[in-house]
This record gives C-alpha cells, structure tokens and sequence, in this order.
C-alpha cells in the first residue's frame, strides 16, 4: 500500500512539474543570445570582454532585437554539450561558446542542432555552416604592449604569463615579443606558461619567478593574469611594471602599476552575428577582429600611471594603432617568432 | 646561478605552506580511519572567508593584523564546521567516504564561489599579510633569504610539523587518533570513543584545511577567484600517502613537490627549448611515480583507513 502510494504520488509530482516547466511560445524570428564561458563573466578578462561586448551589443541594438540573453559560467569541455542542449531546448538561437577549449563540443552541437547559429572563437578555421568562428588577432594588442614595455624597462628585461601556448593568447605573446624587439632589440624575454587559464595563484607565483629573475616589466594574457598583476602589485616601491590585456585591469585597486591595457572590443562581432542572423547566414564563415574593424581598444592609465607614459611611449604607440587602423595583418609574422631563440 | 638556485628554495619553502597545512589536516583525518578528500571544497570556503573578512572591514586597503588574523580565525572555523558535517554524513550516517568526500570538495567550491559573487561580485585583491624579514636571521648568507624573508605564518606553518607529531605520538588522544584508525574494535573495547575520536579528527583537519585555504587568499595571491584552490586540495590528499601519514615525512613530501614546482618555473624562464606541457606535468608525474614504486606505503596506512565503525557489527 505505502509503496502504490508513493508511485502515486511521483506521478502526480512528474505530471504537474512536466506542465509547470512547459516552454513559453517562442515569436518566430525572435532572438535570443546565450553564453558559455570557462571563467566568471566579471573576471577582468576574457569571459567579461565578451559578456561586455554582447550587452553594449544588445544596447545599441533598436530596442526588442534581442528578446532575452543569458550566460552559464564556470562550464567544462564535458559540460558544455548539456548546457548547449538546455538553452536551445530554451529556444536560445544564438550561442556563443566563448573559449577554444570547448572546439569538440561545437562541432557536435552543430552537427545536432543545424537550425540554431553558433559562434566560436577563437579559431581561424571554417567549422561548419553554423558556426561563425571568431579570431582576435591578438598579436596586434601583443605588439603594442610590447612597445610600452621595450620602453619602459630599465633592466633591459620584460616578462610574459601566459596560459597555454595556444589560442589568442599565443598571438598576444608573441606579438609582444615583436613588439619590445622592434623599439628595444637588446631587451632579454622570458616567456613563460602557467598550464592554466584561470589560476590566479599559479600565476603570481610564475610572476614572482620573473622578477627575482629580473624582469621589470610584466605582461600576461587571459583570466590568469591577475595573479601576475597581483604580484607585480606586491612591489609597490620598486620600479616594477605591468601591461594589461583588459582595460579593467587599469580600474582594480593594484592597477597603479598597470601602465596602459588593450581590450577586446566584441560588440562588434555580436551584432554581426545577430545581422547574419536576421538575413538568415548561420555560420560558414570567420570574423576576424583587429583594429581595422574596431574589434580592439587601446587605454592608457593616466591617472595612476602618468609619470610612466612618456612622449616617446605615447607617440610610438599611437603611431603604430594608426598603422593598424589603416591596415589589417601588419603583424602577419607573429608566427615565426620561436621562444627557444629568445 | 647562486641567485637561481637560491630564488627556487627561496620560492619552495614559502608556497609549500598551503599544501602543508592541508595535508597535515588530512593526515589527522587519516589516521582516525577516514579520508576526506573534500579537503578542495573546505580550502576554498577558508580561501574565501579568509579574504571576507579584510575585505570587509578594509577594502583592498591596509587593515590592522588582527584583522587579517580574524580572517584566518574565520577560515579555519568554517573548515571545523566543515569537518563537522563531513562526520555527520560519513560517520553517523555512514555514507562512502570516497563519494561524501567528492560531494563535499563540490559543495565547499561552489558555496564559496557563489558566495564570492553574492557579497564582493567580482576579482578584487587585499593588502593581505606582508612577508617580514627577520632582524640578524635574514642576513646570514644563503640560508636568511631562502629560510627567514617570510611572511609569519610561513613560520607557524612550519612550526605544526613538530607539534603535529608530539600531538600524534606523545598525547593520549593522540594515541587514541592512532588506535581508531588501526583497529577501531579494540579501541572501542578498551572505552575508547570511536566516533567521537573521529569527529574530533576531522574538525581539526577541517580546521587546518580551512586555514591552508585562506593563508592563499590572504598570505599568497592575496585575492579571491573562484576556482582559485585548482586541485591543490587533492594534492594534499595525495601528499599524506607520499609521506607515509608521518608529519616529517610530509613537510618533505610537500616541499619536494614545491621544488619540482619552482624548478619548473624556473627551467620555463631559464630554458625555453624545453616544451613547457613536460615541465608542468613533472610536480604530478613525480607524486605518482613515488606512489607507484613506494610499496611500503600501502603497509604503514591506517589498516581501518575507510572503513566505517560499527559498534553492533563484528567486521
């Protein structure tokens, strides 16, 4: 008897829940942007840039273009197909999977969901018909860093934290490399990987090695990097100093050691996709971003930093986004850049 | 090379630390007879209560170190209360330890980062507590920069591997640590309290969990992510086994993996032809290669290490 009474009583739990979490009725055409990221969507880095850059997105866009837009953080590789499912089961129709990582996971999301547009980054490959991919082409905000740093340093030696030696930070780092080499020949490079996209306390660590070893101006690239920041912080008297990759960075309490940060500048690629979208091309193809296409941004810290910003630096560097700005792939030989010959 | 050599000792005894102080926890767990391997979720409560408390009353600001200390005070509460529950569920409710012990390094990591994001939203940093050279000591050459420019719970740290030892082989609860975890049916016979013993236990490891997880917020990276303990939690699990449940052995297993650690940072910067993946394996690689090849291990673990106790059952 107790046991008929509780398959009844699951019964009735399954039947009213099963209608309590009916799907509302979706408008055709409506557009709904979900987002999946490894980190937090505040991390100062690179699942923010993207967070940020889908809300000015969905500001600027005429008012009800986005109907609804939602972002599930802190997701692995072997999550990321289930929270794929949940929002398109939700009627999301735009999702982006921010982060190279989950590359398996989209392409068979794809292959499942044809109807439903994907973006991905970062890669320059074509994955499928729905799929954009999105490549920063970090080597460009890498060279500027590395011009602050070539002349900022007085050790004749800079520092690189990066995550893995893949992705957009791999462009970044190298383009620093390119970037000190082209103002200050003679400086010595460290580059180093931390294994890890979002271990802060990793990171410090790795930062402390680089200054005992003599490094004077640091860099690091993706979330992990404000262990490094942290670090650099941790010398407040010492002429020790920091080169962001998110313009955040300038804002946190330790940013009086951050001289000046690029920024990925996402907006625009968002509202690509939702345009591609509404003409119905779902993927099929690569958007690239640069600061030709206004897909970066460039800050200076010249509130904490002042005394650090010299002509010299300023001009040089304002020289060079110009040159960006007219022409897209100046820094096309990031590629060639070997760590072991540094 | 001297600085080289001397920066990587330098950096191994000061992070080692977190990794001691976990593993020492553990290794009072341990040798009750229960394994926690939610020790990851109970350093990333005391991570971020550790970081809570000067944030709250000082932002990233400079804050009086009893403030700081309130911090550690909280952290290592928590992870008391932590331990706490963990008995409840695995010892009163005799639930697996293996799968509690997953459950629980679950529940610590997202209530911490949920809470992160609840009360201080995003990455912010604190003034955290300063490391500080010891008069005359830091001046000897060589062994003052490597052994006395360290922050003060570097030395307190080290400090709970000889008393962890007299606790262990010199008191009689420490006596009564070790009989439950060998053979729980004859302590239970000579009026030992198994089960209170083992509550005991893991509140201290939970203690020492929670406090290795804020001396990294407030000691180390001096900010909190969420995420941010990444697996040192079963590093430290793993670190008792490779140190044979013996406190000595321990402080050693803790620092040679932090010296494969630095030595690894340092081959990265001083030597780039070497593809950097290898090098960050070699910490973990080392571990299981001592684990595999150390068999004597196997014999010297607390024989009830695992097995609940059951005062009605003759198992």
């Amino acid at each position: 008897m107790k046991k008929v009474f509780l398959v009844a009583l699951l019964l009735v739990f399954v039947t009213c829940f099963s209608f309590a979490i009916g799907q509302k009725e979706q408008k055709k055409n409506e557009i709904k942007i979900a987002l999946i990221v490894s980190s937090t969507i505040d991390d100062k880095g690179w699942c923010q840039a993207m967070h940020d850059g889908i809300t000015q997105a969905i500001n600027e866009l005429p008012k009800g273009t986005v109907a609804d837009y939602k972002a599930v953080e802190n997701t692995q590789p072997a999550d990321t197909l289930t929270a794929i499912r949940t929002y398109v089961n939700q009627g999301f129709n735009i999702i982006i999977v921010h982060g190279s990582q989950f590359r398996a996971q989209v392409e068979d999301a794809a292959k499942e969901f044809p109807d439903v547009m994907f973006a991905f980054g970062t890669t320059t490959d074509i994955i499928a018909d729905n799929v954009f991919s999105y490549m920063p082409q970090s080597e460009e905000t890498g060279f500027l860093s590395g011009i602050v740093a070539g002349l900022t340093t007085k050790a004749n030696h800079v520092g690189v934290v990066g995550p893995i030696d893949g992705g957009d930070s791999a462009r970044y780092n190298r383009g620093f490399v390119l970037g000190v080499q082209s103002v200050n020949p003679k400086a010595k490079i460290e580059v180093v990987h931390i294994g890890d996209f979002n271990d802060t306390v990793k990171s410090g660590e790795f930062a402390q090695n680089l200054i005992q070893a003599g490094c004077d101006v640091l860099t690091g690239s993706s979330q992990q990097a404000l262990g490094s920041l942290r670090a650099v912080a941790e010398y407040r008297n010492r002429d020790i100093w920091w080169v962001g990759q998110d313009l955040a960075q300038i804002a946190l309490e330790e940013g009086y050691k951050c001289i000046a940060a690029s920024a990925y500048n996402y907006k625009a690629v968002v509202k690509g996709l939702v345009e591609n979208f509404q003409n119905g091309i779902y993927g099929g193809q690569v958007l690239p971003m640069n600061f030709n296409n206004g897909g970066f941004e460039w800050g200076w810290n010249t509130e904490k930093c002042a005394q650090k910003i010299t002509v010299a630096i300023k001009n040089a560097v304002e020289d060079k986004i110009n040159e960006f700005r007219n022409k897209p792939n100046l820094v096309s030989n990031y590629i060639s850049v070997d760590y072991s010959k540094l | 090379m001297a600085d080289i050599i001397i920066n990587t000792l330098t950096f191994t005894v000061r992070f080692s630390v977190a990794l001691l102080i976990a593993s020492m926890g553990e290794m009072f767990n341990q040798k009750a007879g229960i394994f926690n391997l939610g020790c990851e979720g109970i350093m990333s409560m005391g991570a971020f209560l550790g970081m809570l408390v000067p944030f709250t009353v000082g932002g990233a600001g400079i804050v009086p170190w009893y403030v700081n200390i309130s911090g550690l005070l909280l952290a290592s509460i928590c992870g008391c209360l932590l331990g706490l529950l963990f008995g409840l569920v695995v010892i009163t409710f005799r639930a697996p330890q293996g799968i509690a012990g997953i459950g629980m390094q679950m529940f610590g990591v997202g209530l911490a980062g949920t809470l992160f994001r609840s009360y201080i939203g995003g990455q912010q940093s604190i003034s955290g507590i300063e490391a500080v050279s010891i008069p005359v000591l830091s001046n000897i050459p060589v062994l003052g920069k490597i052994l006395f420019t360290h922050n003060p719970v570097v030395y307190l740290a080290y400090l709970l591997v000889p008393l962890a030892w007299f606790i262990l082989y010199k008191t009689p609860w420490g006596l009564k640590i070790r009989a439950v975890g060998t053979y729980p049916r004859a302590a239970d016979s000579l009026g030992i309290n198994v089960n209170l013993i083992r509550f005991q236990s893991l509140m201290v490891g939970g203690a020492m969990a929670g406090f290795a997880g804020a001396f990294l917020s407030l000691c180390q990276a001096k900010q909190f992510s969420a995420g941010m303990i990444n697996g040192r939690g079963f590093i430290a699990v793993a670190l008792v086994y490779f140190g044979q449940w013996h406190p000595t052995k321990i402080l050693l297993g803790a620092l040679l993996f932090t010296f494969a650690e630095s030595l690894q940072r340092q081959v990265q910067i001083f030597g780039q032809s070497f593809p950097y993946e290898f090098l960050a394996m070699f910490p973990y690689l080392l571990v299981i290669s001592v684990l595999t090849f150390n068999r004597k291990s196997n014999k010297l673990g607390p024989s009830a290490l695992g097995k609940p106790f059951n005062r009605e059952m003759r198992i």
